[in-house]
């Protein structure tokens, strides 16, 4: 029935001594909107890639809707694709780009013009029709090039970094439509980006990749409630979470010589362990553990403390903005309840009871 | 310098008086010179009757109305100018577009195109003229013969020796054409060939609906340099048959040159010479103006 079931087998890639792609798995379902998140050269770029058919893996299968496409040419494999610099074709008129997918698929000339204005209308174009990408500002060449995308009912919308070159404003907005687009269009969509906002905003899923490895997936609220493993929880998040050594015995935590007692038992012997807690999750209480203001950041809507915990840099997200002075004392307490832990060797999670 | 108002006269001027030397060279070494041209070729100056000498006023061009020579000459150079200048944009391109397929050692290939270029047109003429064309000896005849075909006299037999000197020609700025046309493929961006892939088009259409138009600009520079150069061309003609045999290749350039140095006869020589000049002038002026609006591509 519904079709855009991408499923990637094994797949291994590298670009001579660099190994881009390190035996990647993954099921992206039909009309999902799945995100590939990670910083650059985590081989996001290359994964979507490979999807497209502009690169094939060294190892491994793709599948889309259970036929192999490992090694077909982009055009057997109906889709569309946004690039990060639009890669508008620059000597034709906006109409001529948005109708040249339909011009290579032998759309009589009659259908072509009223589908070029359909998909032009959709990304709110539809009056730049007879310009050229050079005469577009950086919003409307992105449109355009979402227009050519859209215009073409194809089984996959593949987009990298389409948000990238916008500037911050516009790239909101258009963050917005885009998901309204995708939902509109019931189209798979997968979308590469470094952005974590742009992802737990837009996907349905999303995978997190580090250094050619999937690191962990799930919905966004998955990976910001239960990251799968340390380099996870150091990477979503704005700022990320607070990673502190600590040790575990039973249900007691004992960080920096403050012990508390977990609500939910650990399933794990004890030991070593890294504690982690968001930014939001610290909290000043005079019983607290005691740290030294290094520094407090003005965010505008709320501020950050820099505190040192011992050695340990701690970040705590405040209400409202208090210069404070530096150095001075802050004693600190985290919510009990929202602590993730993780192995301190692998950096594996550890689950707590009833997750 | 732009003027602006008085108070940048004085540095005007200033600047005027810095550029004088090199206007004053240029002035005499182009200006003069044909201006000199179209002042003769309203003369009659011929050394072989100087009794006749004297103003003509338009008596050389109504002469050169009637001679059958000179409209000989003047298709000959439209022949050679048209094919040769053809033959070089299509192999040039041809040529580029192969080697863009190769990964690497690209260079290779940009310094032996080099070569041909370097080298002095009376050069080119001789060496087609000894080394590859000689009958019996040549490499080409040799060639030709070897594959079994008869043998051709391909300087001293009228259409022949044309497709020789277009050949010269071509072997010799086709190098040219493929240097202009490498490095504007590997100025076109990568990303549109591959949105292009994924919308479906084929190699094919992605020559025909890409490449080409992107490359339009540099299509049209090699055109407008190539044909200027190729309406005037002289010396490797010179060199390979004189123009001959008799007048089978004797483009206008060289009808002038001999009318002037051969037969003495400057006045009708330099009438000759201004029609090419007015010729190549309004040709080089239709082509820079197709370069600037935007056009259907006419094809290479």
């Amino acid at each position: 029935m519904a079709q855009g079931r991408v499923h990637l087998k094994g797949i291994y890639k590298r670009f001579g001594n660099f190994i881009a792609l390190k035996h990647i798995d993954l099921d992206i379902q039909p009309v999902e909107f799945f995100a590939l998140l990670g910083p650059s050269g985590s081989g996001k770029t290359t994964t979507l890639r490979m999807i497209a058919g502009l690169d094939t893996p060294d190892e491994g299968v793709i599948e889309v809707d259970g036929e192999d496409v490992t090694f077909a040419p982009p055009a057997d494999r109906d889709i569309a694709m946004v690039f990060q610099n639009y890669a508008l074709y620059p000597h034709m008129t906006v109409r001529d780009n948005i109708a040249f997918p339909l011009k290579m698929d032998k759309m009589p000339k009659a259908e072509i013009e009223p589908a070029v204005v359909r998909a032009a209308e959709r990304v709110d174009i539809a009056h730049l029709l007879h310009r050229r990408p050079g005469q577009l500002s950086g919003g409307q060449q992105q449109r355009c090039a979402l227009a050519r995308a859209i215009v073409r009912q194809p089984k996959l919308f593949l987009l990298d970094e389409p948000l990238s070159n916008l500037d911050a404003q516009l790239r909101l907005q258009t963050r917005v439509e885009l998901k309204k687009l995708q939902r509109a269009l019931n189209v798979t969509a997968i979308y590469v980006t470094h952005d974590q906002e742009e992802a737990m905003t837009l996907a349905d899923r999303m995978a997190v990749f580090l250094e050619g490895d999937i690191l962990q997936v799930g919905t966004p609220d998955e990976v910001f409630n239960r990251p799968a493993s340390i380099a996870v929880a150091a990477f979503i998040g704005s700022p990320p979470m607070n990673l502190l050594p600590a040790t575990l015995d039973g249900d007691r935590l004992t960080v920096s010589g403050h012990s508390m007692t977990l609500p939910r038992a650990p399933q794990h012997p004890g030991g070593e362990v890294t504690m982690g807690v968001r930014p939001s999750h610290v909290r000043i209480d005079p019983q607290g553990l005691p740290t030294r203001l290094y520094l407090s950041e003005n965010l505008g809507e709320s501020a950050l403390l820099n505190l040192y915990l011992g050695d340990e840099l701690v970040k705590m997200r405040v209400a409202s903005f208090n210069a404070g002075a530096e150095g001075e004392t802050v004693p600190i307490a985290f919510d009990i309840d929202t602590i993730h832990l993780f192995e301190s060797g692998s950096g594996r999670r550890i689950p707590l009871a009833g997750e | 310098m732009r003027r602006e108002d008085g108070a940048h006269q004085g540095e005007r001027r200033f600047a005027l008086m810095l550029t004088a030397p090199g206007m004053l060279a240029l002035l005499l070494t182009t200006t003069f010179p044909l201006a000199y041209l179209v002042w003769s070729s309203f003369q009659t100056i011929n050394l072989a009757m100087p009794f006749m000498d004297g103003f003509a006023g338009v008596q050389n061009y109504v002469e050169m109305w009637h001679d059958s020579r000179y409209w000989h000459a003047m298709g000959l150079t439209g022949i050679y100018t048209f094919s040769s200048v053809a033959l070089q944009v299509v192999i040039g391109m041809g040529l580029a577009l192969l080697v863009m397929q190769i990964p690497a050692g690209q260079w290779i290939f940009r310094i032996v195109a080099i070569l041909p270029i370097v080298l002095a047109p009376v050069v080119v003429g001789l060496f087609w003229r000894t080394l590859m064309l000689a009958p019996n000896f040549g490499m080409v005849d040799f060639l030709v013969q070897w594959l079994g075909f008869e043998q051709i006299n391909w300087l001293g037999a009228p259409t022949p020796a044309l497709i020789s000197v277009i050949a010269i020609h071509t072997w010799q700025w086709t190098p040219f054409a493929f240097l202009v046309f490498l490095a504007s493929l590997a100025s076109l961006p990568g990303d549109v060939y591959e949105a292009a892939r994924i919308d479906r088009a084929n190699a094919l259409q992605r020559f025909w609906h890409i490449t080409l138009p992107l490359l339009r600009p540099a299509i049209i520079i090699v055109i407008i340099m190539r044909v200027m150069i190729s309406l005037s061309a002289f010396a490797a003609i010179f060199a390979a048959t004189g123009g001959g045999p008799g007048t089978a290749s004797e483009i206008l350039n060289l009808y002038a040159f001999k009318t002037s140095f051969v037969e003495l006869n400057f006045g009708y020589g330099s009438a000759l010479a201004v029609s090419l000049l007015i010729i190549t002038m309004a040709v080089s002026g239709v082509l820079f103006y197709l370069r600037t609006p935007r056009r259907r591509e006419a094809g290479a």
